[in-house]
């Protein structure tokens, strides 16, 4: 552990705001030590920075200015026209489950009749069952023991979580409709909000979860979001995870996924990120048992000096699993995105088969893409490969486009768009996949 | 009609002139045919009527119905009506072939100022075209070019030809690759086009398309410079003596 000389203004604060919520934050029995305990790691190793290996590349104590407060709780009801001006005309009308959060804390859902919680799916707010007796398996996903110094995001969302969806899909179900965990932001001045969603999908079962984290009002452009998802695939399950961050270049997004997949499980989990300020996706991917499928993909959109950053650990630890790793990047201006995916096959985990692509469109000279794959590979019998490219626009093929009479401007989007469609491509769900690409056309167009 | 006068072009970065004095002229309703060896400038003449970048114009001018396409972007050369049928069609992955032609569509339509089709207006006319040239559903539903085999790019380009009712037609080489049938139905495609309000521009090595499309002039072009004008019969006669002339000539 790096002992660090002195605090940075947000660290400082962080600190400061601890002492002041931490006795109205939720949750009794051990909660309270466990949130001091998260406290006390994040104050020791203090932000990540870039002389820790996984931070090299997106250094929070000079990229996080300052911390925001904590947000209150919003006036705002959730109707229609919250729902249609958070999420967009598309994401709002999709066929969903859909679990609402504002401002960290859950307010409602909205359920189509004949697909209420019952023997195959329930749900909980995680801030009314933290720390009661029959949810103490939660208490796992609060330890804060052995975490290396880059844990700095688990221990702030473990110190100050607020509420997040306890997901559970039993045994064998399959919900027709994907469940929507929506997390709105809205307030009149810059907040922060720290959110913990933990979903479980049992054996056999087949299931989408989406979760999307959106600001309205100030929120839109100016809110930090703590993220944590704990994703658990059973035996022979199949789950879809689809995470849509959008935003502007005053948003602080740091997400941490953390999968795991039972024997023969497949998931496919897909990120959009799309103009944040700051942005860190960290997924860790666990194999607990054999033959299991992973697709993970996702697409990062950035302009300005945004920066947008998603790292992946991808741990084969049994055999014969399969792991597929697709991430692109549009970047304009002086945006950077960074890529550093880490797979690594322990000796047992022979017969792995995994495949990295990381790509970025580069839409200016300014624009920067750092991608650093990494494969540690101690088994023998397995198929690695990867690669990453960074590219501009393809000027023969938008000649093609022009000389047919579509405008630059136009032509520009048709390839960027196409660009991103092999990415997008990768959300199964129809109208899901469609309300991403218009949250990327809409990116797009506000670029023209 | 189309007017290309004194036109010299360089390629960017290269020190040459690729075009070295272009002079032709092209009135509307009539089909003149570019022969010339490979490498003579045949398609950077073709390039630089629909304005390509790095095909630089260093003298001369490119005049279409009295005004010059020099300064016009190659859309805009688009909505004036200039098609460039390209000797090799890029594959877009990505792109639908349908929403590729209905966006290029429209766009012309509108700076045309000329009400978009509507979708089912749109379905019909391409489903009539395709069907003329022997073009498939399913290749419409793929992305632009991509996979398509080398024949049927080339018809993919006489539909989007004829999909975008141009005024000038530059036809690149639009028969190499063909199959014997498709040169025929791909001639048809051109030949239902000809009329008293297009000049049309076909660049090819090969005798038999002017067989189909049969050309009011013949003009050889080698070294850059248009080295011999005549009627059809000189496709005959080239197709017999080759090029060793005007090579010779040129050098
Ligand atoms: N982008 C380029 N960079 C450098 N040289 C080029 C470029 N494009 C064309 N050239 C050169 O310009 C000359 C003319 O090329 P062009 O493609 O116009 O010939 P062409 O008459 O169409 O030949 P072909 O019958 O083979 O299609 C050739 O010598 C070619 O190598
Ligand atoms: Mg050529």
């Amino acid at each position: 552990m790096s002992v660090v000389a002195t605090r940075t203004e947000a660290e400082e604060q962080l600190a400061r705001q601890f002492a002041k919520v931490a006795p109205e934050l939720p949750g009794g029995a051990w909660v309270p030590a466990a949130r001091l305990a998260a406290m006390r790691a994040f104050g020791d190793a203090g932000l990540p920075h870039r002389r820790i290996e996984e931070w090299k590349y997106t250094d929070l104590r000079i990229r996080l200015k300052a911390a925001h407060e904590r947000a209150g709780c919003s006036q705002r009801k959730v109707d229609a026209g919250l729902l249609r001006e958070a999420l967009g005309e598309e994401l709002a009308s999709l066929a969903c489950i859909r679990l609402v959060l504002v401002n960290g804390r859950y307010v409602s859902s909205s359920v189509p009749v004949g697909h209420e919680p019952g023997e195959s799916w329930k749900f909980d707010s995680l801030a009314a069952v933290l720390g009661r007796p029959n949810f103490a398996w939660i208490r796992h996903s609060f330890e804060t023991a052995d975490e290396a110094d880059g844990a700095a995001v688990r221990h702030l969302n473990s110190a100050f979580v607020s509420d997040g969806i306890v997901l559970t899909v039993s045994e064998g179900a399959k919900p027709a409709l994907p469940i929507h965990i929506v997390s709105i932001i809205d307030a009149d001045k810059p907040v922060a909000v720290t959110t913990r969603n933990i979903v479980r999908v049992g054996a056999g079962a087949k299931v989408t979860v989406i979760e999307s984290h959106i600001g309205v009002s100030v929120s839109k452009n100016e809110r930090q979001v703590t993220a944590l998802t704990e994703f658990s695939v059973g035996d022979g399950a199949e789950a879809h995870h689809i995470q849509l961050v959008a935003g502007g270049a005053d948003v602080v997004h740091l997400g941490q996924w953390d999968v795991s997949l039972a024997a023969t499980a497949a998931y496919r989990g897909f990120q959009l990120t799309a103009g944040i300020g700051l942005a860190r996706n960290e997924s860790h991917v666990s194999f607990t048992g054999p033959d299991a499928k992973l697709d993970l993909s996702g697409l990062m959109l950035g302009r300005g000096r945004d920066h947008i950053d998603t790292t992946l650990v991808v741990n084969h630890t049994t055999t014969g699993c399969e792991g597929r790793e697709l991430f692109k990047a549009v970047l304009d201006d002086r945006a950077r995105a960074v890529f550093q995916g880490k797979v690594i096959v322990a000796p047992e985990a022979q017969k792995t088969d995994g495949k990295q692509m990381a790509q970025a469109l580069m839409l200016s000279e300014d624009a920067e893409f750092d991608s650093k794959p990494e494969l540690e590979i101690y088994a023998d019998d397995v198929a690695c490969g990867h690669g990453s490219t960074a590219a501009e626009l393809d000027a023969d093929m938008l000649f093609y486009l022009r000389s047919r009479g579509i405008p630059l401007a136009d032509a520009r989007a048709m390839l960027i768009e196409s660009f991103a469609a092999d990415a997008l491509d990768k959300i199964e769900n129809e109208e899901l996949r469609e309300a991403a690409r218009a949250i990327t056309v809409g990116w797009l167009g506000v670029a023209a | 009609m189309l007017e290309i006068t004194d036109l010299t072009v360089r390629i960017a970065d290269e020190e040459k002139e690729i075009l070295r004095g272009i002079n032709l002229t092209v009135p509307k309703g009539e089909v003149h045919a570019i022969m010339g060896p490979n490498g003579s400038g045949k398609s950077t003449l073709a390039y630089a009527i629909a304005g390509r970048d790095g095909y630089e114009v260093t003298g001369g001018d490119i005049l279409w119905n009295g005004q010059s396409l020099l300064d016009m972007e190659p859309d805009e050369r688009a909505a004036a009506g200039v098609f460039l049928g390209f000797q090799y069609p890029l594959e877009i992955p990505g792109v639908a072939t349908m929403t590729f032609l209905r966006s290029a569509l429209n766009a012309l339509k509108k700076k045309r100022g000329m009400p978009e089709l509507t979708t089912p207006e749109f379905l019909k006319l391409i489903r009539a075209k395709a069907a003329e040239l022997g073009i498939k559903d399913e290749m419409l539903k793929r992305p632009l070019n991509v996979g398509f085999s080398g024949g049927e790019k080339k018809r993919m380009e006489v539909l989007q030809m004829s999909m975008l009712d141009p005024q000038l037609c530059v036809l690149d080489e639009t028969d190499s690759g063909l199959d014997i049938d498709a040169i025929r139905i791909v001639a048809e495609g051109a030949n239902r086009m000809r009329g008293p309000d297009r000049a049309m521009l076909v660049i090819t090595h090969y005798q038999r398309l002017l067989d189909y499309i049969v050309p009011d002039k013949v003009h050889v072009l080698s070294g850059g410079r248009i080295v011999k004008t005549g009627g059809k019969e000189l496709a005959h006669e080239l197709e017999k003596s080759g090029y060793a002339e005007f090579t010779g000539k040129a050098a």
